[in-house]
């Protein structure tokens, strides 16, 4: 990649890991720490949403399964949630390939709303079983202070580190991915399924490896959900709301490309944040009218979400001719 | 002239220095409830119940026997006045996690009033006990919050063991005074962490005290309609109904009721839904004869005059009436505010110890309660609850029969034999 | 009869009667997503308005539901029509995530500016011309159920005819099926997509009148009907307005039946779960287009 591209990312990279001595109170951190979640989580969806071109609105449902699967094993078993969160992830592959297999023949809007339904039956099944936590949900210890328990009291920093690992990693796989062979086929089912399958590609079966890798991911992301929060419900793991959400941060930074998510959930979270501090306290509404209004905006006016938009840009500032820098990859549209 | 000049900085400088000793401290609370999204009506009520608190603390007011009413601010930080910081968790854990820990760390709160629901209570008392900061929960009812082995947490309202167990007392003194026996209960709950946990506890205590539960249904409570939950609690022929549900699925419930003719000799309700004033204009005489455990009514007044007062008080600014809700809401700035009082300090240990310590009694709360104390986990003995009938359109205590205003109505009439 | 095989048809009666409604709603989000491809998650935020719109005629001057619902009919076009002008006319083209996320937006916007302008409490109509309970036999049923139902069926029906025997609802149908085809053919498309959205919107509205006088109004409302009204319209197949009539009733029937015989907390799970049966196994639905 060109060098100074290099050089932006290995900035942004520095700025990541220096934060939490650059802020000026753990509410501040908090708040980084919700970007990286919900970015991480972003990232995964767009394995599926973004390069393969199969927008699930249902990835909750991945999310609720990592973080389900690695507290039911620390609170039965005492499994270390390090293990439980690879634990959650496997059990997410398998319930991913499970309804992935007869879903995949469905296209478009029919398959978004079977995802839908899927995520929603599966909340609902949650809620109505005692084994589960049901409805009043489950509750993880605080005694296991320290790494190996997976739980910090006093401070966030490990949190905050634990995660932006996991985002990298999440972003890593991403990238490995999509530059592969396996990227390229994607790409083709996402852009021209027909052809694609005329000259031979078995289509569902890269779709499975796409939710497969993009369901593993998001577990680890519920898992690590559960370890900070220490209380998982129904409600906050696996509904519908939360698979809008992890979507969106994806749109509005930009499908299929690499940092849009992390973008879109820099952008969604302060304007969620910002919204509801300035002005939840008035019981008006008057945030939900803010968070509506710019949703729409972006939506309308980028389509291509904000990175599409500044790439846009970009390319237009360069003006034509620009062959400064050698065509970009196959991925990097 | 050079003299002139350096008195005059020499002012300036000691008046700079000075000021702070003169101003009167603030003394920051963090309330956080549900100001948008599905509850926000019940969250506004009790953020009106907190600011009307706040003022009556702050700028005092005649003739209430209400303490820390009578001088403006809190007597023993030299008048400091309170300042609401508000937060909206909307009925979110993650949410509630979040403004707790942006108003203790941010907004440099003192302590915290909070959330409603008992979901986000778990994780917004989380936070606070992480921080080591004074968390007052005066409304949600799980048992499991006072289980947990918090120190910075208090609550103030009685829990959910307590409330059903006063189900079953109610029963056994209305079986004793009307001669009636109660055969076949129904659970009607609704699925979330309220219903299901109410319907624990009761079919624990049903078994216990030799109650047959003929039906138990748990129904979703965003439903567009409850006609087959209700032909199945029909089918089973209850003559007591128990009933933990929210406004919307009350008030469809009662409807569906009349439609199908399905009429026990009770519906005993558990607060929430319908104990909000929408549910009687909605349901208008429909609503007659319906009982629900409360923790709060108006006609206590008769026995307590301070509860009229107050909600004299509440009333001309909000054009509405306590409820078990706001009262309980109202009580725990209150009590959070003489423990704040008591320390004579804003270190979150001394509010702490000041907590620990409390004990106020029965009659200078608005509460038919005993008074407040809290034991080892941080729970308040001394609450309970009561039970409310819906006669001539208001709510009536019913039960206990010592603070009762009215006759408990037992059976009700069946729907066709109404006026 | 015997009492479980009457409790059984009876709760089968109710279950059409709710699903009529929910056919009234889906044939509204059928028909925008037939015209234009445009699946709007903001649809129950019309039903909440047409509510709405029911509740003020009555509490400010004492009018009816039943009396405004032309009025509030002709509100919500109104609406849904700008709604296009103003917003949707930008997304046609933009890609599937886009307009999920423009109509989510609105969504959420919608549900904000009800609880700005009329606060969140819950309010309802107590007094209208359709109360009380009529019997049928050994049937008993809601009158407002029942109106809602006979109203929905009349409001699909017309919809239905318009499509099917006028000129515009020709051209509606036409822009449905290619709307390339159909700008050569002369047809103002843009006039064709304002006119969908009016005619869903209203819709939805007609089925908020119906439903208040008998269902709680709150700005959440909405809330309560979309994923439903989604199941009945991929059910009966996206875009067709008779494929969404029968799912309504299908799914009213199964929601009932099955909350009855299985138990009411998997009600919404059997509805979903027919909805995944039926379009795995057919998968343009019930009557789309292939």
């Amino acid at each position: 990649m060109p060098a100074a591209k290099r050089v932006a990312l290995l900035a942004v990279l520095a700025l990541a890991v220096a934060l939490p001595w650059l802020v000026a109170n753990p509410s501040q951190l908090n708040f980084a720490i919700l970007v990286l979640m919900i970015a991480q989580a972003g990232v995964a969806w767009n394995i599926l949403g973004g390069y393969a071109g199969q927008v699930s609105l249902g990835h909750a449902a991945f999310y609720g399964i990592g973080a389900y699967t690695s507290t039911k094993l620390l609170l039965a078993w005492g499994l270390s949630p390090w293990l439980g969160m690879l634990a959650g992830g496997l059990v997410a592959v398998a319930f991913a390939l499970a309804i992935g297999w007869p879903c995949f023949r469905l296209k478009g809007h029919y398959f978004a709303m079977a995802t839908i339904a899927i995520a929603e039956i599966l909340q609902i099944v949650v809620t109505n079983t005692d084994a589960m936590g049901g409805a009043v949900g489950l509750q993880l210890p605080f005694a296991n202070e320290g790494w190996a328990g997976f739980v910090f009291n006093r401070s966030k920093l490990p949190y905050y580190y634990i995660i932006l690992a996991l985002l990298l990693v999440t972003l890593s796989a991403s990238r490995l991915i999509e530059r592969s062979f396996l990227g390229y086929y994607f790409r083709a089912i996402k852009d021209e399924p027909d052809a694609a399958r005329s000259v031979g590609i078995d289509l569902t079966r890269y779709k499975l490896a796409a939710i497969a890798a993009s369901s593993f991911l998001t577990a680890l992301g519920g898992s690590f959900y559960a370890q900070k929060e220490l209380y998982i419900d129904p409600g906050s793991t696996l509904a519908t709301s939360l698979s809008i959400k992890i979507a969106l941060v994806a749109i509005l930074g930009g499908v299929g490309t690499l940092s849009g998510p992390v973008v879109g959930a820099v952008i969604l979270t302060a304007i969620e944040e910002t919204t509801r501090t300035v002005f939840g306290g008035t019981g008006r509404g008057t945030d939900l009218i803010v968070y509506g209004l710019l949703i729409i905006v972006v939506a309308v006016f980028y389509p291509a979400g904000v990175v599409g938009g500044l790439r846009d840009l970009g390319r237009r500032w360069r003006g034509p001719g620009a062959a400064r820098e050698p065509l970009p990859a196959e991925g990097e549209r | 002239m050079k003299r002139f000049w350096q008195s005059v900085v020499l002012t300036l400088l000691a008046l700079a220095v000075a000021r702070p000793a003169l101003a009167q401290e603030e003394i920051r609370i963090g309330v956080i409830y549900p100001l948008t999204g599905a509850a926000a009506s019940t969250g506004l009520e009790l953020k009106n119940a907190l600011d009307l608190a706040a003022d009556l603390i702050n700028n005092g007011t005649k003739g209430l026997n209400l303490p820390m009413t009578t001088s403006g601010g809190l007597p023993n930080l030299k008048g400091a006045r309170i300042k609401l910081i508000v937060g909206d968790h909307q009925g979110n854990p993650q949410t509630g996690a979040t403004e707790a820990e942006r108003l203790i760390t941010q907004e440099k709160v003192v302590a915290i009033v909070c959330c409603y629901f008992s979901n986000v209570t778990n994780t917004a008392s989380q936070v606070a006990e992480r921080y080591g900061v004074p968390f007052v929960n005066p409304e949600s009812s799980s048992a499991t919050l006072t289980a947990r082995g918090f120190k910075w947490f208090f609550r103030t309202t009685p829990h959910d063991e307590l409330f059903v167990a006063n189900f079953f007392d109610f029963l056994k003194d209305v079986e004793k005074k009307k001669g009636v026996s109660v055969k076949r209960i129904a659970l009607f709950n609704e699925n979330t962490l309220f219903g299901t946990e109410t319907t624990k506890i009761e079919e624990k205590l049903a078994g216990e005290q030799k109650y047959p539960i003929v039906e138990k249904i748990l129904y979703p409570a965003k439903s567009t309609q409850l006609t087959s939950e209700v032909q199945r609690l029909k089918a089973a022929n209850p003559d007591l109904i128990m009933q933990s549900s929210y406004l919307g699925d009350a008030i469809l419930s009662m409807k569906t009721y009349k439609e199908l003719g399905v009429s026990p000799d009770a519906i005993l309700a558990n607060d929430a839904g319908f104990n909000d004033s929408e549910f009687l204009k909605t349901l208008g005489r429909d609503a007659e004869y319906v009982l629900s455990r409360e923790v709060w009514a108006l006609d206590l007044a008769a026995k307590n005059p301070l509860i009229k007062q107050v909600n004299d008080l509440y009333f001309e600014r909000y054009k509405t009436n306590f409820n078990g809700n706001s009262a309980r809401t109202f009580t725990g700035l209150m009590v959070l505010a003489d423990a704040i009082n008591r320390a004579g300090s804003t270190k979150p240990e001394a509010i702490q110890k000041a907590l620990v310590e409390t004990d106020i009694p029965g009659s200078k709360l608005i509460m038919p309660w005993k008074g407040i104390k809290f034991d080892a986990t941080g729970q308040n003995t001394l609450g309970s609850g009561i039970i409310v009938q819906v006669q001539d359109g208001k709510y009536a205590t019913v039960w206990p029969f010592d603070l009762a205003s009215k006759d408990v109505i037992w059976p009700m009439p069946k729907w066709d034999q109404r006026k | 009869m015997s009492p479980s095989l009457e409790i059984l048809i009876q709760t089968l009666a109710s279950g059409v009667l709710i699903g009529l409604i929910y056919a009234l709603v889906a044939v509204g989000l059928t028909m925008i997503f037939g015209v234009m491809d445009i699946v709007n998650f903001s649809h129950g935020e019309f039903l909440m308005l047409g509510m709405y719109s029911s509740f003020w005629g009555f509490a400010l001057w004492r009018l009816d539901p039943m009396f405004t619902l032309p009025f509030t009919a002709l509100l919500l076009f109104a609406l849904g029509a700008a709604i296009y002008h103003v917003v949707i006319r930008r997304i046609i083209r933009a890609p599937m995530l886009s307009q999920i996320f423009t109509t989510f937006g609105l969504m959420i916007l919608f549900r904000g500016l009800a609880q700005f302008l009329w606060k969140p409490d819950f309010r309802s109509i107590d007094h209208s011309i359709v109360e009380g309970k009529v019997a049928l036999g050994w049937l008993q049923f809601g009158t407002p159920q029942l109106v809602a139902g006979a109203g929905a069926i009349v409001v699909t029906g017309a919809v239905w005819w318009f499509l099917q025997r006028t000129r515009v609802g020709a051209a509606l149908e036409a822009t449905a099926a290619d709307r390339e085809a159909a700008a050569l053919m002369g047809i103002d498309v843009q006039r064709m997509f304002a006119l969908a959205w009016g005619i869903g919107a209203a819709c939805a509205g007609v089925a908020g009148a119906l439903l208040s006088t008998f269902f709680p109004i709150f700005p959440e409302v909405g809330a309560n009907f979309i994923l439903v009204a989604f199941v009945t319209v991929a059910l009966g197949g996206f875009g067709s307005v008779a494929g969404a009539f029968w799912a309504g009733i299908i799914v009213g029937i199964v929601e009932v039946l099955g909350g009855f015989l299985l138990g009411p907390q998997y009600k919404l799970a059997l509805v979903l779960a027919l909805y995944l049966l039926v379009v795995l196994l057919r998968p343009r639905g019930l009557l789309g287009r292939a």
